[in-house]
């Protein structure tokens, strides 16, 4: 009898299904539609993400829930490879359940039709108001009854520096980018560089352009505009393309052991980073423990008060999944609860996109690595100062890949930055166009 | 009848899996070439619908493609005289009986064809890379990876994995050369130069027909090489190689342009080796 009435039930689901993706003529009722937990028996979930030590904390989980298991699978990070797997998992119709998205690649998915809107979720709607405001804005879009993902962790961005050489060599920690240009020069007299300028990774840049008020991209509801010449950009553009000139900065590719070393070797001073790039600097130069410290970004105005943003991610559902359900109560319990946002940060640095995120004890320590400073205070200073509305476009895979062969080819002295964000934008219109994305020209 | 039954047990089990893994995926490609994408709205849902020759008007428009297609010619016009030219030298020295240990040596020459290409091509990365490599006197005057060199630094990566593999070929044409015609040229008055030219290399040219062929499609192919290189060197964009775009194409996604790439790069290499074959056997009826 049980049996029955499960089949019965399953099968109106999946018509209910059906029945919804047939009508795609309005995008905001797909999917909202259906959202309830699954009869019987235990469900099992997939979930992929590049997380380091993901698997330690999805343990966590299975261990106190048996009825939901959650099965992970690692990968490389989102544009190295992962989000090409999704969207060909999604092309054949084998997506996992749950899979980890950064926020600028949610348009991307959600214009592939390959994300499940939780708005009709109860465990995401309860938990909308829990979250930083600007996260919530990149997974609902700005818009109502539509949510694509929950918010796992924010980048905000701050400067590393190294602060013995910094004190050894008598200079300044700026405050302002005029003088970082100032204290470039003179780290250049010391004989190491001020930092690396990321000339494939153009997500920190994205990130610089972010806290100078550029929007590269607009949606009004029927096209995209797309705008990588806006003056914050250009400003943006111009300061590191004089810097690179003048030869102030190497540009050694980012993401590899030579340039690890760099830092491990104490050539590169300070990086202007994400709040996940503690991690990547202790992972990466180990040798240097203990002589790092972390201040706000320099400011485009002295005394001024604003941060960029590089990364951060959200916990999608994948059209297609039977549970949609269960899948976002995973993704709740991992992004709000003390226990998965603890573990979350002490294996990854991962800092929260929830409000008290903020006050979780893990976060209020100070860190052995950056000489017992608390450098998470300095993050919720700059989370606070990010602005909220900036929108990322829908093929940011590929805008990525213009703009950083144009970066590659303007540190190896062809063309400038302002030339390679002028590729982009003429790219990145065709290829909304060659999708049939309605863009504005 | 019995005989073609037999005929066709032989050859199922090679011709399903041809089919499955060959045919199959093929046919797909190009009908997925023929479709393109509607939608409505910013985020509507897209739509496949037929759409002709568009993605092919595409390709033929696309400048970085042609550029691409250019510059793993200009590889292969050099990359692959010098490998088969080098093959063939090292298969030569080893049938001369020259060489001592010459077993020892055709496994030593072969043994870079065992490592996967995406490792060699890491390894040598880290060879070139200015702050890695131990080779600092090469690395400190020459930027192996800068843009006038890194296709010359990727050609000697390729050139290292295939010389043995391509050697091995070549030299197993030679042992199968019959002993009298040896015998014949010595009494002739060959020495081992004039053997080598006169007997051997025309004998074993139809072995270096096919290396040639092998060779002008895994060039029109490269992948895994200016993949990997990618992350080391400013120089190679996400269009460097034919193969390279396909594959960026693809991960936008836009899978029908990435298929109608992939149709013209197969086409392009099948329509080359082709020529290459007539132009060779032209020269053998003379």
């Amino acid at each position: 009898m049980k049996k029955i009435l499960s089949v019965l039930l399953t099968s109106t689901l999946a018509l209910t299904a059906c029945s919804s993706g047939g009508d795609d003529d309005t995008t905001a009722t797909t999917g909202a539609a259906s959202c309830a937990p699954s009869s019987g028996g235990p469900v099992t979930l997939n979930f992929t993400s590049w997380i380091p030590n993901i698997e330690d904390v999805v343990k966590v989980w299975n261990d106190s829930h048996p009825n939901i298991q959650v099965k992970v699978q690692t990968g490389p990070n989102g544009n190295g490879g992962t989000y090409q797997n999704f969207f060909n998992q999604l092309k054949a119709g084998n997506a996992p359940d749950l899979g980890q998205i950064e926020y600028d690649a949610l348009p991307s998915f959600r214009v592939q039709d390959g994300l499940e809107n939780l708005a009709a979720c109860k465990p995401v709607s309860d938990a909308k108001d829990q979250f930083i405001d600007w996260t919530w804005n990149q997974v609902s879009f700005g818009e109502q009854n539509a949510v694509y993902g929950v918010p796992q962790d924010a980048g905000p961005m701050a400067l590393f520096y190294r602060k013995d050489l910094f004190e050894k060599a008598g200079i300044a920690i700026p405050t302002t980018w005029e003088e970082y240009t100032a204290a470039a020069e003179k780290v250049k007299a010391a004989g190491g560089y001020i930092t690396n300028f990321s000339q494939s990774d153009i997500n920190q840049f994205a990130g610089l352009a972010w806290q100078a008020g550029g929007h590269w991209f607009a949606n009004d509801g029927s096209k995209w505009s797309v705008n990588f010449q806006d003056e914050a950009t250009t400003k943006v553009a111009t300061y590191w393309q004089d810097l690179i000139t003048k030869k102030l900065v190497s540009t050694v590719p980012p993401w590899t052991t030579e340039w690890d070393n760099a830092y491990n070797k104490g050539n590169a001073w300070t990086w202007v980073s994400a709040v996940w790039g503690a991690n990547s600097i202790s992972s990466g130069a180990p040798d240097t423990s203990g002589k790092w410290a972390v201040a706000p970004m320099p400011q485009w105005t002295a005394g001024g008060k604003t941060a960029g943003n590089w990364g951060g991610s959200s916990t999608a559902v994948f059209k297609g999944s039977k549970h949609p359900y269960e899948a976002s109560e995973f993704a709740i319990w991992l992004n709000t609860s003390q226990e998965a946002l603890t573990l979350l940060n002490e294996k990854a640095n991962l800092y929260p996109a929830t409000k008290s995120g903020a006050t979780l004890p893990a976060l209020s320590k100070g860190v052995a690595f950056y000489g017992d400073q608390k450098i998470y205070d300095v993050f919720a200073e700059a989370s606070g100062q990010v602005a909220p509305d900036f929108t990322w476009g829908p093929t940011m895979t590929s805008t990525y890949a213009t703009a950083s062969d144009g970066f590659k080819a303007a540190v190896s002295g062809n063309g400038t930055l302002i030339d390679a964000l002028k590729k982009a934008q003429t790219t990145t219109v065709d290829n909304l166009k060659s999708q049939s994305i309605p863009v504005a020209e | 009848m019995t005989k073609k039954k037999h005929l066709l047990v032989f050859i199922l089990p090679f011709g399903l899996l041809f089919a499955a893994f060959y045919v199959a995926p093929i046919g797909y490609a190009i009908k997925q070439s023929l479709y393109k994408v509607t939608r409505t709205g910013t985020f509507g849902p897209a739509h496949e619908v037929f759409g002709g020759l568009e993605q092919y008007q595409r390709v033929f428009e696309n400048g970085p493609f042609w550029e691409s297609v250019g510059r793993v010619l200009l590889f292969g016009l050099v990359q692959v005289p010098v490998m088969l030219g080098l093959a063939l030298l090292l298969a030569l020295l080893l049938d001369s009986g020259l060489v001592k240990g010459r077993r020892f040596f055709r496994l030593a020459f072969f043994v870079p064809y065992a490592v996967p290409g995406v490792v060699a091509a890491i390894m040598w990365g880290f060879l070139y890379s200015p702050n890695l490599s131990p080779f600092t006197a090469v690395t400190k005057n020459w930027d192996l990876l800068s843009a006038d060199l890194v296709l010359w630094a990727m050609a000697n990566v390729v050139t290292w994995v295939y010389v043995g593999y391509n050697m091995l070929i070549i030299y197993s044409a030679l042992l199968a050369i019959p002993q009298e015609v040896y015998e014949a040229a010595k009494i002739d008055g060959a020495g081992p130069l004039r053997t080598a030219w006169s007997i051997k290399i025309p004998l074993v040219m139809p072995a270096i027909v096919l290396t040639t062929v092998f060779s002008i499609i895994g060039t029109l192919q490269l992948l895994a090489e200016p993949q990997v290189f990618r992350t080391f060197s400013s120089a190679v964009s996400s269009t460097y190689t034919p193969n390279l775009t396909v594959y960026s194409t693809s991960s936008i996604p836009n899978f029908n342009l990435a298929a109608a790439f992939s149709v013209v790069l197969a086409l392009a290499t099948f329509a080359l080796s082709f020529t290459f074959l007539k132009f060779t056997q032209r020269g053998a009826d003379k």
